[in-house]
Parts: structure tokens; sequence; C-alpha cells
């Protein structure tokens, strides 16, 4: 794991977990790997954050979950996102892009 | 609400309930989870060339632990609260029953500090939330009544005015009309004299009341000389009398020997619409020739009838008043004969305030009990924190290691909440078991009277939930100071200080003896109010009503049902005075239509020789008609002329008696005798002039009054009532006049035989409750600043156990120990008095309307109060100073 390491800001762990199952469905481990692979090691997801955080998520209804067999034949449980999930995906996209803008407009203004 | 959000919410409550409902599944499914998680990543570490014990011990670090990501999970499923609160209400529970004891004194102080509130909410909910038993909602109806607002109002309107006003008004939907009085059920086993009333025919209709059987009555039944002999019965007559019978509608039944047919049996609640008056008959007014014998509905100038209306929806009262007085206007102008010497103006009140039956003095004074009993549990918050912080001590190093341990100063609030929330709830509860005794003791004032007084007051679900609100209202106040002060607590010093004798920090024990001189002032509040009350009452039974009530018996019994006439009833009355006055034991003997202090006695609307009423001045003034020798039998003396005698009869000179506060009124400075006043058509010349009397409530104003003699102005339709003086025990000689009478006359029904002295207790029925109960708050009050002073000081001593040893072991003298002790108590004591004191005089002001020969700032009661509650404060404070002076210096040091 590399050193720069990034704290994730509050409310970002939803948007990366929702943008990640996107792709399909996949168990706990994979999606802490994912975001580590996609961010180079940013991210690094703790388990401890990872899965009260798809707890929470499977009470709101964005996503779903169901036992399945791992690649190598282990037991694990896979999450995919529901509709619900896909509109706050949406929602979340474009408050994060908001953000994103006001903050670089400040940045450049100073 | 969007669909969105909706939706999201209905999603969060499935998931708290399947959470609350699977919780074992819930738990194996995690636990799972957090397994397989763990063997993925193994079987990860493997794969990239560890070896398995190496791989396990990766993977358990980089997972951090299993349990405390379960845990996490846990605090993240919806309803995580729920558990929480539940684990913290274990504790609770778990720490109440540990100190049983302290638990049961706070629970006892609040019971009674809460069952104090409820008893009067009980009662205001009975009366004056709830005035019309049977009827849900009142908020629409209003009482219609001319005149100014007085404590004894009499019926207002004729039915020709009242059908006249219900024809032309718009602003009410409807108006009915009754007039109360007793009836005699006749024809039945055991003949019964019952309340009753004459109404019009949309009584029932308007107020919303459906008989249980049968029907209410047709339009047609209320027109006057057209009605039918239709009777409603209540619901305890039904029972008492005809067994309950599901066929009694249809059947005939007696009333004042007249049959009537049974057309309705009303509902078990409903007693009339009078607050607080029980009546159980009702009967179309159209009847009123049969029952009395004579015809009001058709004069104009016959005021009888109370009348309430129900107001359009959207209509204020205010508008309302205004076009009830412009069309009574019209109607006084086209009738002036009918309308002279009474007052025009009208007034509206709501039923709360109903100037008829008992709401019109119960919403001056139960308001006021109300108040009291607030400021009861106000002390009794106090008591119950002072009691709580000096416990928190106990419990500083369980608080400051829970602190320690990374507890937040959240949780610990939290915490000592929750306790205080049981502690308050279990108060409520035992105040509501309290109060399933207590709200039945209005009925216990009411001495035996002529008036059916009724008061049904029980906990209702409007009470119930008031109590559980001010429980909680209560455990906040009275937790929260605790709870605040013993989550800031500095860890590091309360754990080092270990086992040694802290004494408080300045800022708590001054916070202690805030709320001690707290107690102590709210105390002197309650118990100033007490004695004001109590003056109030003591005064107004030793004032002088004007008569002498030792030694009288009163006997009362109603010719008219028995089938007497003018003539008939006037040849018994005579007979019966003969044959009492030759009794043994009988000083003198006379009758009268009412007794005093009863709220019995009639009026008439009078004209006086050389009197011009003011313009809208009532001329509605107090009538009695008494017998021969009233005035020497009730020893009220006759300051100039004569009394009535066996003389004044129907074929002798109209005579008239009237007293000094009608010469005073009328005709001051000149002589009444030989004077006219004219009363429904008769003309009275006064012969004499008595002695003022209170004949309504013993704390009221002297009031004019006429006396006409009985064999001139008699009627066989009021009640007579048998003055009695005797040498000895009136109540000796009840069975000697009830076989008096008897002989003379087997079937006529005595009733209401009692002593004078029994009766009159009506007229101070409101004092005596305002006195008893504030007085019941006041000593329970001064118990509670006795106690709270008494901890307070006792605890700050066992503090400087060790300090005092050291002074006494350089020599200090016992009582120099004993006045430290106590000079504490003291100045907490001098300030609470300073305090009370000052809120005192501002709060009595409140009550001056209701004091009756005191003033609201009385230095006696005010001084006497003071001395009692210093001496009982330094009474309390006296134990723990004699305490200390024992103090023995060598164990004292030891100790450390």
């Amino acid at each position: 794991m590399t050193q720069e390491q990034t704290n994730l800001l509050q409310g970002t762990l939803d948007l990366l977990i929702l943008k990640t199952l996107r792709l399909g469905e996949m168990h706990g481990l994979g999606i802490s790997r994912r975001i580590e692979q996609i961010t180079h090691g940013t991210f690094s997801v703790k388990t401890g954050s990872l899965f009260p955080a798809l707890r929470r998520m499977q009470e709101e209804g964005w996503i779903k979950s169901a036992w399945g067999e791992s690649e190598a034949n282990r037991k694990a449980k896979y999450y995919r996102l529901t509709k619900a999930g896909m509109k706050q995906l949406e929602t979340e996209t474009a408050k994060w892009e908001r953000i994103v803008l006001g903050i670089s407009r400040t940045l450049e203004a100073s | 609400m969007s669909k969105r959000v909706r939706s999201g919410l209905l999603q969060r409550a499935t998931s708290l309930l399947r959470n609350v409902t699977h919780r074992e599944q819930d738990e194996r499914e995690i636990a799972e989870e957090v397994n397989a998680h763990l063997s993925l990543l193994i079987a990860e570490k493997m794969r990239a060339g560890m070896k398995p014990d190496e791989a396990e011990r990766a993977a358990h670090m980089e997972l951090g632990g299993v349990e405390q990501v379960k845990e996490q999970v846990r605090e993240a499923r919806a309803g995580a609260w729920l558990d929480t609160l539940a684990r913290d209400c274990r504790f609770a529970l778990r720490m109440s029953r540990k100190n049983s004891g302290f638990t049961a004194v706070v629970v006892l102080i609040l019971a009674l500090g809460i069952a104090a509130n409820t008893t009067v909410l009980s009662w205001i909910s009975a009366t004056l939330l709830n005035p019309i038993p049977g009827v849900a909602h009142t908020s629409d109806l209003v009482t219609v009544m001319r005149g100014d607002r007085s404590d004894h109002p009499t019926p207002p309107f004729s039915y020709l005015d009242l059908h006249d006003l219900s024809e032309l008004t718009q602003t009410f939907s409807g108006l009915l009309g009754y007039h109360d009085d007793y009836m005699s059920l006749t024809g039945v086993a055991k003949p019964e004299r019952i309340y009753g009333a004459l109404t019009t025919a949309n009584y029932f209709d308007l107020l919303g009341v459906h008989p249980i059987l049968g029907r209410a009555f047709l339009p047609e039944e209320g027109t006057p000389g057209a009605g039918a002999a239709v009777v409603v019965i209540g619901y305890a007559v039904w029972q008492n009398h005809f067994a309950g019978d599901p066929q009694i509608v249809g059947k005939t039944i007696q009333i004042n020997r007249h049959p009537y047919t049974v057309v309705g049996v009303a509902p078990r609640d409903f007693t009339g619409c009078a607050p607080g008056l029980r009546a159980e008959l009702w009967i179309a007014l159209s009847m009123d020739r049969d029952v009395w014998g004579f015809n009001r509905p058709d004069y104009r100038g016959i005021f009888w009838l109370n009348v309430l209306g129900k107001l359009r929806p959207g209509v204020t009262k205010n508008q309302a008043q205004a076009e009830l007085n412009l069309l009574m206007q019209g109607i006084v102008e086209r009738f002036p004969e009918d309308h002279r010497d009474s007052p025009s103006e009208i007034s509206l009140d709501p039923l709360w305030r109903s100037p008829f039956g008992i709401n019109g003095y119960l919403y001056k004074i139960l308001p006021m009990l109300l108040g009291l009993a607030g400021v009861l549990l106000l002390l009794a918050c106090a008591n119950v924190a002072s009691l709580l912080l000096v416990r928190s001590v106990g419990r500083r190093r369980e608080i400051a290691i829970r602190l320690g341990m990374g507890a937040s100063r959240k949780q610990i609030v939290r915490q000592f909440l929750i306790e205080s929330l049981l502690l308050g709830l279990l108060g409520g509860t035992a105040a509501i078991v309290i109060t399933k005794w207590t709200s039945h003791s209005l009925v216990a004032f009411f001495p035996p009277s002529t008036l059916p007084l009724t008061n049904d007051a029980h906990i209702d679900q409007g009470v119930l939930f008031v109590t559980i609100g001010v429980s909680i209202l209560a455990a906040i106040i009275f937790g929260m100071l605790p709870a605040l002060r013993s989550s800031s607590l500095p860890v590091q010093s309360v754990l080092k200080e270990e086992a040694t004798s802290v004494s408080l920090t300045l800022h708590k024990s001054r916070l202690l003896s805030g709320l001690v001189v707290a107690q102590i002032s709210l105390s002197l509040v309650l118990l100033v109010c007490a004695g004001l009350f109590t003056r109030s009452l003591q005064k107004a039974q030793q004032s002088d009503p004007g008569f002498e009530a030792s030694h009288l018996l009163l006997a009362s019994y109603e010719l008219s049902p028995a089938g007497y006439t003018r003539a008939t009833g006037a040849a018994f009355d005579r007979q019966v005075l003969d044959r009492l006055s030759a009794l043994p034991g009988v000083e003198s003997v006379s009758l009268a239509d009412f007794s005093p202090l009863s709220f019995s006695i009639h009026s008439d609307y009078l004209q006086l020789e050389g009197y011009v009423p003011q313009p809208h001045e009532s001329m509605e003034i107090s009538r009695a008609i008494v017998g021969p020798n009233y005035f020497r039998t009730l020893r009220t003396s006759v300051v100039s002329g004569r009394e009535f005698t066996e003389g004044d009869t129907a074929d002798s000179q109209l005579v008239a008696v009237v007293n000094q506060a009608f010469v005073d009124r009328y005709w001051p400075g000149e002589n009444a005798i030989g004077k006219q006043v004219t009363d429904g058509g008769d003309r009275f010349t006064v012969v004499g002039v008595a002695r003022n009397a209170k004949y309504r409530l013993l704390t009221s104003p002297t009031e004019p009054v006429i006396y006409l003699p009985s064999y001139q102005a008699y009627s066989p339709t009021h009640d007579t009532t048998i003055h009695l003086r005797t040498t000895g025990d009136p109540r000796t000689m009840a069975s000697s006049v009830e076989e008096t009478i008897h002989q003379l006359n087997p079937e006529l029904p005595l009733f209401n035989v009692n002593p004078l002295s029994v009766t009159m207790q009506l007229g101070t029925l409101f004092g005596r409750v305002a006195a008893t109960f504030a007085g019941s708050f006041g000593l329970l009050a001064m118990l509670l600043a006795a106690v709270g002073i008494y901890g307070v000081v006792a605890y700050t001593t066992r503090q400087r156990t060790r300090e005092i040893g050291i002074r006494m072991a350089l020599g200090a003298e016992k009582g120099g120990v004993y006045r430290l002790v106590l000079g504490q108590g003291f100045r907490l004591t001098l300030a609470g008095l300073l305090v009370g004191t000052a809120l005192s005089l501002t709060l009595t002001r409140l009550l001056k309307a209701q004091l009756f020969g005191v003033s609201a700032t009385d230095a006696i009661t005010f001084a006497s109060v003071g001395l009692l509650v210093a001496v009982v404060a330094l009474l309390a404070c006296h134990i723990p100073a004699r305490r200390a002076t024992r103090v023995d210096p060598m164990v004292a040091l030891r100790h450390e």
C-alpha cells in the first residue's frame, strides 16, 4: 500500500461503492480491491468501514445481497445495485461534480 | 412529502422491523459474512505465496479484529439506538434495584408531587373541560344570560322571548331552554323526589344526546297548549325504579301524580346541562301546568328558563352576543310592560364558566389549586435534584471510569437521564394509583343539601396522558442538573483521589445550596397561600351571619305534588307549626321557603315606592317567604317595626319586612315603615326592618332582602322548610318532628332533616376546598423542604468530618462546632425565607378575589408562616449539628 493513502471524505465511500457495483455484482473483498485498483491505491477501504457501509446501503434499499460461490469455490456474499441504487448513483455523482466544480473554482480564484 | 422520501422512509422502517424481529438470524448472517470475508482474504494471501499461518496472521491484521467489525456493522444497522436504549434501561433498572431505599424515597416524593397535580386535573377535566357529561363537544355551546354576572344567577328568559329569539337568530343553529326543579315520582313502591327539567323540544337534539332506548322529544311535543304528556327518564331512574325494564318505552309512569308516557331513556352519563347538578327526568316545558299547576310558557313577563345556544360554524361569541342584544332590544321595545325592571344586556359564556351550576364557582378556584400543585411539584423536583446530586458524588468513580474507558459525555448524560426518566415514570405510576382515591375527594366536601350536587371526577384518558407528560417533564427538570454536572468530571483527578474523602467542589455545593434555598422559598409560598386561605375560611366561619345557627333543626316537605292547594296547604302548614311548638324541647318554630346558606333563596322583580331604577338596573331582589315568628326563631333582630304574626293572613292587609341593606340601597335616610312594594301585582306595606343576614355565601356582601308572610304570599309549589329552635341537641329532635308531621299526613315525604349548622356548610364549600388542599400542599411542602435541608447539611457535615476533627483536636468547643454546622443551615434558611417572602408577595396578589377578611399581604400570616418554616428548618439542621459535636477527633483523623 502506498504512503499517499487519503482519508475518505465523508460520504464518498457510498459513491465509490455504488460506482464499483455498476459494473456488476461483487463480494466485499472484490469491492475493496477494485477501489484500490482503480484509485491506484489512493483509497484503501478498511473492512471496518466497508461492511457497515454495505449494511447501511442495503437498508436504504440501494443494493441487494445474496450468497454465492467465489472464483475459488468459496462461500461469499455478493452485492448488486438496485433500481433505487442506480438513481442514488446519479444523484451522488451530480452532487460530487458540483462540489468538485465549486472547490476548483475557489482554488482558481485565489 | 415527495414520493421518493416516502419510499425511503418506508424502506428504513421495514429494515428496522426486520432487524428487531430477526435479531438472531441477523447475528448469524453478520458472523458468517465476516468469516467468509476472512477466508477470502486468507486465500488471497496464499495465492500471493504466503504460508498458511503467515497468511492467516496477515488476513487478521488487515481485517482488524472480527468482533470489532461485527460491532461496527451492528452500529450501522437501522434501530441501533434501540439496542443502546435497551442497554441503558437495563442498567438503570439494575441501579434502582441496587439502591432500593433511595429509589423508594424519590418515587414517593415524586408520586406525591405529581398526584397533587393529577388530582386537581381530574377535577378540572370532570368539570371545566367536560361541563356536560355525556356530551363530547361543548366548544360551540354557550350559555345565554341577561344582566351582570352574579354569584347567584336566576333564570333569565321567558318562553315567549326565547321562542322569538330562536326564530330570528342567524348566528345560532339553535337555542334550547330548560328549567331545573324537583319533581316527585309517584305511583311507585317508594315515591321519590327527583331533580328534573322542563325543556324545549329541541333539548336533546341540540345537545347531540341520543336516548339509549326510545326517542327524544318531537317538535310538536314542545308546543305550549298542544304538548303531550311524555317523559324521557334518566338511566338511574330507569335502573332504580323500573329495574332496567327493556320494555319501559310506551309505559305510563306518574310524575307529581299525573300520568306520563315514557318515550325514551337517556344515556347513563347524561345528567342535564347545568354543570355539577344532577337532573334525572326531562319533560317538555309545554306540560308546565301539569307539573306545577301554572302556565309559565304563556307569560312573556315570567323569566324562568336557562338558555343554551349552539353557535353556527364560523360565528364568534362576540358576533352572536351583538346579534342577540339587538334582537332582545327589539323584543323589549315591542313589549315594554313585560320587561320593565329587568336587565336587557345579554352576555354569552362558554360552559366552563357557565353561570348555572357549579362551574361558576369552580372556574375560579380550580386553576388556582392547579397553580399551587404546580409549585409543589417544582419543589419536589428541586428536592429530588438535590438528592440525586448528593448521590452522584458517590458515583464519581464509576463515572470517571466510564469516561476513561472512552464513553462520551453524551452517553453519560443519556444514562443519567434514562435513570431519571425511570424514576419519573415510576413516580407517575404511583401518582395514578394515589389519584384513583383522591380524585373522588371533592365529593366528600359536599354537605347534605337540597341541591343535587354531583361530581364524577376520575382518571380519564386526558388526565392519564398529562400525567405521563408531567412525569417525563419532571424527570428532565430534576435529572438535567445532576446529569450535566456529573458528565463534566475531571477524570484524571477523580481517579487519582482514590479513597481520600474529597469535599464537594465549591461549584457543586453552591448548586446544592441553591436547590435548598429554592425548596425553602417554594414551601414558604405554599404555606403562605394555605395560611391565607385558612384564615379567610376562619374569618368567614366566625363572621356574624345575622342569625344564630346552633340549636336549629331543619326539615323540608313539598305540598303541591302531594295534592295540596293554596288553601289546604296553608292550613296544613298552620297545623304543623301548632303541633311542633307544643313538643317538649322546642323553644320556637317557624317555616320558610328557603334555608340560609344553601343556595335556595328565591328572588322576584319588585317595584318600590319612591325609587326610580337606573337605566338597565335590575330590580330582581332576593325574596323570602317566611312564617310567623321567623325572626324570633332565627334570632335575627327586628330593628324597627314588627315581625310577622299569626294575624298576618290572606284576609288582612298585605305586609312585608325588609332588611337594613334594602333600606340603605333603595330608601337611604328615609323611614321604610309604611312604604309600598309591588310584587307580581300585589302591593305589600312595609311593617318592619330586620338586621342584615347572609343567605347565599358567608363571604359575599350583604344584599337587600324582602320578607313576605307565608299566609299571604303562600304558594304550595315551593318547598316548605321547617325551622325549629331546640333547647338541646337539634339532632335528637329529628324523629319526633318526623312523627308529628306523619301524624298529620302519613304519605308526605320529609327530606333534608338536618341541623342548620350542617346544611350551611354548603355556604363555605369552596373556601373549605381551597383551605384543605392548599393546607395539605403546604404541609407536604414543608416536610419536603425539611428533608431537603437536612439531607444537604448532613451530607456537607459528613464531608467535613476531618476538618471538624482537626478543629476539635486543636481545642474547639463543642458549642463552636454546633454553631458552625447550624450556621450553615441558618444561612440557607434565611436566604430561602427572603426569596420566599418576595415570591409570596408577588403571587398572593392573584388570590385577592378569593380571600375574605384578610389582606393578600396579611402580616400575621406571613410572620407566623415564616417563623414556622424557620423553626422546622433549624430543627432539621439540629440533627447533623448534634452529630458533629460527637465526632471523636482520633477516629476522624485516623479515618484518612
